[in-house]
């Protein structure tokens, strides 16, 4: 699977790694929603997970995809600015990135362009700042 | 005649955030053309706690009380996702016993959980004695005895659980096993056999399995579309490579489909206790574990199949006391994403029948 992506995504692809059952894979975001797209054509079409972490250092958004199938996870981080951040919407390409989406946007602040309905979702909708990031405590 | 010079409009009715059918507080924004439902948005949140957030100020044993108030109707579940993936970044070894030991709580909280599914479910459907019949009390009650909590056990620790088994419990949980199996034929003609619960039930609310997946749903609501996907067979733990149990799935789609998953399973759980009393060894409980834990700097992501589907926990350290990102991926939450899909075209009536057959816990979908 590795060898297919970086023969079709090249230098998109910054840092590769396999931990286990896990590919674990840093990808520029241009070219997430591509990336996404081909992972799911490839059998990859569970979104177990999205989620953002904030290091401290950094901010990035993990994409958990898991292929049923073949029993493997790809990982794919993409590094997002901290204010004021934006990446594409993944909305298009899973139904289940909805949520996941939205909740990141109420807890980072990242902004995914592209989504259907770009609201809060655990917070209410007169919150301000974004809780989970590390300066917001 | 008459009836085209009426106007028609839909009509937005709110269900919830109190509501008797839903076992939480969640919000169902319903938009309605007559009785049947053109749109629906879950509207959750009302029991965010930033149980995410806690963990970074926590230490990694701290927070393990936490993770019971995500899904309390299997606390051990939630216990292991975190204790796993912690374990995982440690690189610890757990005791053959205290696998043995974990398999045991797990399965018997899926039960628990299951029968509060089935009491919860027909209660909503008007069957209202389901709720007097179920035995989640009986469970509730080896719970006590061995952790002497009935719903927020926390028992599952870093490294094995926090006591091995009281005496006389083995013979006691045969006992209850026992019940439970008879029991639960009772229950199959109470409710499978009884004609009005089936037409509220069969046919309604149906799931394809592409669109369970494509929104990452799990569990038995994915497994009552058919699709044969369970952490415990695609990524075994503990020792449930070693177990001899089947993954249960129903072809229907439907509510009915999801409720029979639930029934089989707890057959399959009764079996998979029996096969732990049978096969534990003796030995420890726990491995011993340094008091300040400090994994090194990392990721891992613990994976566990709760009785609603994939409980997944990713862990992020830096080497530090505490963890710098703790996340839950709820079952739960991927489930009822995807309800508006589930209940469109169906009338209000079957809203909470729908609802009721993916068995949600909001404490895990708020968080």
């Amino acid at each position: 699977m590795l060898a297919a992506l970086q023969a079709r995504f090249g230098e998109a692809i910054e840092a590769a790694e396999q931990v286990g059952r896990e590919l674990r894979l840093r990808v520029v975001p241009t070219s997430l929603v591509a990336v996404c797209r081909f992972c799911k054509a490839k059998g990859f079409s569970y979104p177990a997970d999205i989620t953002a972490v904030d290091t401290g250092r950094e901010l990035r958004v993990v994409h958990r995809l898991v292929s049923l199938k073949a029993n493997q996870q790809i990982v794919i981080s993409v590094a997002v600015r901290r204010s004021g951040g934006s990446l594409p919407s993944l909305c298009g390409v899973y139904a289940g990135a909805e949520w996941p989406e939205r909740e990141i946007y109420d807890l980072f602040g990242v902004r995914f362009e592209g989504h259907p309905d770009l609201r809060r979702i655990l917070l209410t909708d007169d919150w301000q700042g974004h809780p989970l990031l590390k300066q917001s405590t | 005649m008459t009836q085209s010079l009426l106007p028609t409009e839909h009509v937005v009715l709110n269900m919830g955030p109190q509501h008797p059918g839903i076992q939480g507080p969640l919000r169902l924004q319903l938009t309605l053309e007559g009785e049947v439902i053109v749109g629906c948005q879950p509207i959750i949140g009302y029991l965010h706690r930033g149980i995410e957030k806690i963990g970074e100020g926590l230490t990694y044993p701290q927070f393990i009380p936490y993770t019971d108030r995500l899904d309390w109707l299997s606390s051990a579940s939630s216990n292991l996702a975190f204790v796993q993936a912690v374990e995982k970044l440690m690189g610890l070894e757990v005791p053959e016993r205290a696998r043995h030991l974990r398999v045991m709580l797990l399965e018997l909280n899926r039960i628990a959980s299951h029968l509060a599914f089935v009491a919860n479910f027909a209660n909503s459907l008007g069957a209202t004695s389901a709720a007097r019949y179920a035995l989640r009390e009986l469970i509730e009650d080896l719970f006590e005895m061995w952790t002497g909590a009935r719903v927020t056990q926390s028992w599952i620790r870093i490294g094995g659980v926090a006591a091995d088994l009281p005496e006389g419990f083995q013979e006691c949980a045969r006992q209850v096993c026992y019940l439970i199996l008879q029991r639960l034929d009772e229950y199959e003609r109470l409710l499978g056999g009884n004609r009005i619960f089936r037409a509220r039930t069969e046919g309604i609310g149906i799931l394809p399995p592409e669109v369970g997946v494509d929104h990452g749903c799990s569990g038995p609501t994915l497994r009552g579309s058919g699709v044969p996907f369970d952490v415990r067979r695609a990524e075994p733990y503990e020792v449930y490579d070693r177990l001899d149990f089947e993954i249960v799935t129903e072809r229907s789609c439907d509510c009915l489909g999801r409720h029979q998953v639930r029934m089989e399973e707890m057959r399959q759980s009764l079996r998979i206790i029996e096969q732990c009393l049978d096969q534990m060894p003796e030995g420890e409980a726990r491995a011993s574990v340094p008091r300040t834990l400090r994994p090194p700097e990392g990721e891992a992501y613990g994976r566990v199949e709760s009785p609603r589907g994939e409980l997944g926990c990713y862990v992020v350290s830096d080497g530090g006391a505490q963890p710098v990102r703790v996340r839950i991926r709820a079952p739960s939450c991927y489930n009822l994403a995807a309800l508006p899909r589930m209940v469109r075209g169906w009338k209000i009536g079957d809203v909470v029948a729908i609802l009721g057959s993916i068995d949600i816990a909001l404490g895990e979908v708020d968080r």
